[in-house]
């Protein structure tokens, strides 16, 4: 019979074994980004759909900036890199479009409307009947050193007003100037030329990363000494991160993997139980990467990361298992895990439901590595269950006396009368240390501490924005109305708003497309405005300063108006603006107002305050808040996953024994973040989830304590010592992880699982024996 | 931006036609000041627009362009970049940093008054004709395709000690002229005035 179901297991082993061959084969595809190991928001689709546009095209964004004292070679490296990101097929650049004569092309766009188009200065000298310092600013700009402008112009537009709407455009990138047909800049002597460019794949993807910026690190080590190259794009920080993330999992896997396989061989002074515990760990490894690839058909290198570390687990059982050998008594490998099937059945069974929990938290990511680790450990169960005991060959071991009494003692600390005051203090001082320190818990969700960004790549984004200026914030306004044209007049209430905000340093620019084109509305007032205020005696009088032969041919205000659809046309000068202008549904407008450097962002949600349709979008801000949340809801998985394992201890212990049983790792739960407070640590949503882990894991120690009786209780202890050492070996590393987030939850499961693992034997206060 | 490179090589054009031909260079720490007329012809318009004023040029620190007729409007240009006023308002800023075309003309400046063509032949064909007393120079550029790079057909400058006269065709065809008059050079050092006007750019 056992050995049908070890057979039938070896087949289901062979097909996952060849599924992921075949997997592997075709390469395997790892997302990186953390994002996507955490929440999707749960809000307003519409904001959702905003943001994601806006956030894609900032992550899409590659800027390189090519310095160097020597104008030729600073351009001469820029078109060098630029021919190697093109060839890589993976960048569009962008830097190209500003041709020569996108301006002329821009005016020529403007030109027909130009009566309707009026620079913010302009329309305010005309609102406050200020029609004479047009008329001079125009005059300063024809007879000045700088400003002849176009004497075609001047002859159709005396007052210059156009050439005042087109001073005042944001136009993007405005610090820096054409020369040659480069972005450049002159900054202390040395020459940045810029080449910014549209990546159109995935940031996120290892591959992407690497087909990309491998070719790029080769150029820059060519183009020779004295010239210096700042990147800043998503890309790069993602790039840096993964890699990090890597070194990390193989860091921390190695370190882990020697320090179980010594612990093994050191403790059994044979080969056996290390084979046999590499064998149950490796096939639940195996399973579970082929069982999650073939259901999610990728996998997040930090599912990997966590689902592994979570597998690990499964070496308790087999450990369980071949520590019997030490119970000296000489039983065959069948009857020795009779006597532990019991607890590793209730170990698995309590741990799954505690990895299962974690799908009801709606993270895509968590669900991985519920997936990974619940698979995982049911095969490693299955393994140790059905293959162990046909595969081992073990002898009783002559050496165990010494670590039998080790564990004997601790116990006896628990368990001997003797120490019962001693017992009754430890334990007040740890509520009273556990009181003290839930006391000073503080929770942190800001989710810009919880990456880690490349601190190089940081500097370079810094002087890249100190030297062209803001290269776009996160943060956004959204505009909702039935239509453009509302939309516009909506933001143009805005911009009336934002202006004093700028000048009082809440944030430094921004982009509104009511500022490239006006609303129809605001077209037909400024036009009046001219005619009320320019044309007539005004109009007579620089037509005669200017000396021009003729005035102006007499305007048509009753003509159209420059439309949205118009300006932002693809491949117009202006196709940038649909940037700005998000697909709404029918009957729905929707526009994006970007924000530079915004600094006040309570000032700016005020802005927002009582216009119909606006609001302020900060995707960081809302997704710390939405940490927060789901910080709470980890608390309540929780508190939920205990609740599911109670029925099934109190089905094998009765209530009040189990109860006894639930108490070690309660306790463990409780005075970890505790514990973690006392020592300064904020307590983040990354720890929530970990205390989730410590709660299977304790229940775990606690069930093999309770299942144990008699002579095997040192045997037990000794099991769950060693389990107790490979779990923090393989949590407790992820303490030393950069990443703020794995810090996190690796320092609370050290703490925790230290706990969980001390306070174990108190499971068997319950009295009595089961069997 | 065509513009400002027009007016940008307005300025250092008499320097440059000065390095080239004229008998007298100017030292550092020394300063030449004088009135210009300056005459834009353009199609459409009745006559050239016409601009009367002074300038102030100072080898090292910049240069003051202050045109009084018909209209007030005073240009300060360093190696900082350009500002320029009406009536004592800002009506322009434009900082070097924005334009390496500044930065460039600079080096062919300095070059030019040390006696080193190099940096005005990338760009120019440089003819120098007649004597010191009366003598000619003509620009011609070696690029033309890109009307922004290079807004200029052909410049000419004429002078015996100092410039006189510089002719600057565009590629459209309209045309400016420079006279220079009743130039001065001294060795006095800047007034208040005019050093509080330079330093403005400092800001």
């Amino acid at each position: 019979m056992i050995r049908i179901a070890a057979v039938l297991w070896l087949v289901v082993v062979a097909l996952a074994g060849g599924y992921l061959a075949l997997r592997l084969h075709h390469g395997l595809a790892f997302r990186t980004d953390l994002m996507a190991l955490l929440p999707r928001e749960q809000q307003d689709p519409t904001i959702q759909r905003a943001n994601d546009t806006v956030t894609r095209a900032l992550s899409q964004r590659v800027l390189l900036l090519v310095g160097g004292p020597d104008r030729a070679r600073a351009r001469d490296a820029a078109s060098e890199l630029m021919r190697q990101l093109t060839a890589t097929g993976l960048v569009e650049i962008t830097t190209s479009g500003f041709d020569k004569d996108r301006l002329q092309r821009l005016g020529a766009l403007y030109f027909p409307y130009r009566r309707g188009l009026l620079a913010e200065d302009d329309r305010r000298r005309l609102l406050d009947g200020k029609g004479g310092e047009v008329a001079l600013r125009a005059l300063s700009q024809v007879f000045g050193f700088v400003g002849m402008a176009d004497a075609r112009l001047v002859q159709r537009d005396p007052f210059l007003l156009m050439q005042g709407f087109f001073a005042a455009l944001p136009l993007p990138l405005s610090k820096l100037t054409l020369d040659d047909g480069m972005l450049s800049m002159n900054d202390g002597g040395t020459t940045w030329v810029l080449i910014a460019g549209r990546l159109t794949d995935e940031p996120y993807a290892l591959d992407v990363q690497r087909r990309l910026i491998g070719p790029l690190d080769e150029a820059v080590a060519h183009l020779g000494p004295g010239l210096e190259v700042l990147r800043l794009g998503a890309v790069f920080f993602a790039k840096a991160g993964a890699e990090q993330a890597m070194s990390e999992t193989s860091s921390i896997g190695v370190a882990s993997t020697l320090g179980t396989v010594l612990l093994v061989l050191v403790a059994f002074r044979a080969l056996a139980p290390l084979w046999l515990s590499l064998l149950v760990i490796g096939v639940g490894v195996m399973t579970a990467l082929s069982a999650s690839l073939w259901a999610f058909g990728e996998l997040h290198v930090g599912a990997l990361m966590f689902g592994v570390s979570l597998i690990g687990v499964a070496v308790d059982y087999s450990l369980q298992y071949c520590s019997e050998i030490f119970a000296g008594d000489d039983a065959p490998p069948r009857r020795r895990l009779r006597r532990v099937l019991m607890g590793i059945t209730l170990g698995t069974a309590t741990t799954v439901i505690g990895y299962l929990t974690l799908f009801l938290a709606p993270f895509p990511g968590l669900h991985q590595i519920a997936a990974f680790s619940a698979v995982g450990l049911v095969a490693a169960w299955l393994t140790v269950v059905l293959w162990l005991p046909l595969l081992d060959r073990s002898k009783p071991p002559r050496h165990g006396a010494g670590m039998l009494a080790a564990a004997a003692g601790f116990l006896a600390l628990w368990e001997n009368p003797r120490h019962h005051r001693a017992r009754v203090a430890v334990l007040g001082l740890a509520l009273g240390i556990g009181a003290v320190g839930l006391l000073r818990l503080h929770a942190d969700d800001d989710v810009r501490r919880m990456q880690s960004l490349s601190a190089g790549l940081v500097a370079q984004q810094q002087r890249i924005q100190s030297l062209i200026g803001s290269t776009g914030g996160t943060q956004f306004f959204l505009i909702q109305a039935p239509d453009d044209e509302t939309a516009l007049q909506r933001e143009e209430q805005l911009i009336a708003r934002l202006r004093p905000l700028v000048g009082q340093g809440a944030l430094s620019g921004f982009q509104a497309l009511a500022q490239y084109v006006p609303s129809a509305a605001r077209q037909r007032e400024n036009r009046a405005l001219v005619h009320a205020q320019l044309d007539g005696a005004l109009l007579e009088q620089q037509v005669r300063q200017l000396g021009l032969t003729q005035p102006p041919a007499a305007a048509d205000d009753g003509g159209p108006v420059l439309t949205l659809a118009e300006a932002s046309g693809a491949g117009g000068p202006l196709s940038f603006l649909s940037m700005l202008l998000l697909d709404g549904t029918a009957g729905e407008a929707l526009h994006v107002v970007t924000l530079d450097h915004a600094a006040r962002l309570d000032l700016l949600a005020q802005a927002a305050e009582g216009l119909p349709g606006v609001r302020l979008v900060d995707p960081a801000g809302d997704f710390s808040a939405l940490l927060g949340n789901y910080r709470n809801r980890a608390m309540l998985l929780l508190a939920l996953s205990a609740a599911l394992m109670a029925p099934l201890l109190a089905w094998r212990y009765g209530v009040k024994r189990g109860l006894w049983v639930m108490l070690p790792p309660s306790l463990a739960v409780a005075l970890a973040p505790a514990v973690r407070a006392l020592a300064g640590g904020a307590f983040t949503f990354f720890d929530a989830m970990a205390l989730v882990l410590v709660l299977s894991v304790g229940v775990d120690y606690a069930v093999f304590c309770a299942e144990t009786s008699g002579a095997r209780k040192p045997v037990t202890m000794l099991a769950v010592a060693m389990a107790a050492c490979t779990a923090l070996m393989s949590f407790g590393l992820l303490a030393l992880s950069d990443v703020l987030a794995v810090r996190h939850f690796g320092a609370t499961m050290l703490v925790g699982i230290l706990l969980a693992f001390l306070l174990a034997p108190l499971a068997r206060s319950g009295a009595g024996s089961v069997r | 931006m065509r513009r400002l490179i027009l007016a940008l090589l307005l300025a250092v054009a008499p320097v440059m036609a000065m390095a080239a031909g004229p008998t007298q260079s100017i030292a550092v720490g020394e300063v030449l000041r004088g009135r210009f007329v300056q005459e834009r012809h353009l199609k459409g318009f009745n006559a050239p627009l016409r601009t009367e004023g002074h300038f102030v040029l100072a080898p090292g620190r910049g240069l003051i362009w202050r045109a009084e007729k018909p209209f007030a409007v005073t240009t300060v240009i360093t190696a900082n970049g350009l500002v320029q006023e009406v009536g004592g308002s800002e009506t322009m800023r434009m900082p070097a940093a924005r334009l390496p075309f500044l930065a460039r003309l600079y080096d062919m400046l300095g070059g030019a008054l040390a006696g080193d063509w190099r940096a005005l032949d990338t760009d120019f064909i440089v003819t120098r004709t007649g004597d010191d007393r009366h003598w000619q120079v003509d620009l011609t550029p070696r690029k033309a395709d890109d009307p922004i790079a290079m807004p200029f057909r052909a410049i000419t400058a004429q002078g015996s000690r100092f410039v006189e006269t510089v002719a600057m065709v565009k590629q459209d065809g309209d045309s400016d002229t420079l006279s220079f008059l009743d130039q001065a050079l001294s060795s006095a050092p800047l007034t208040a005035e005019e050093t509080a006007a330079l330093d403005t750019l400092a800001k």
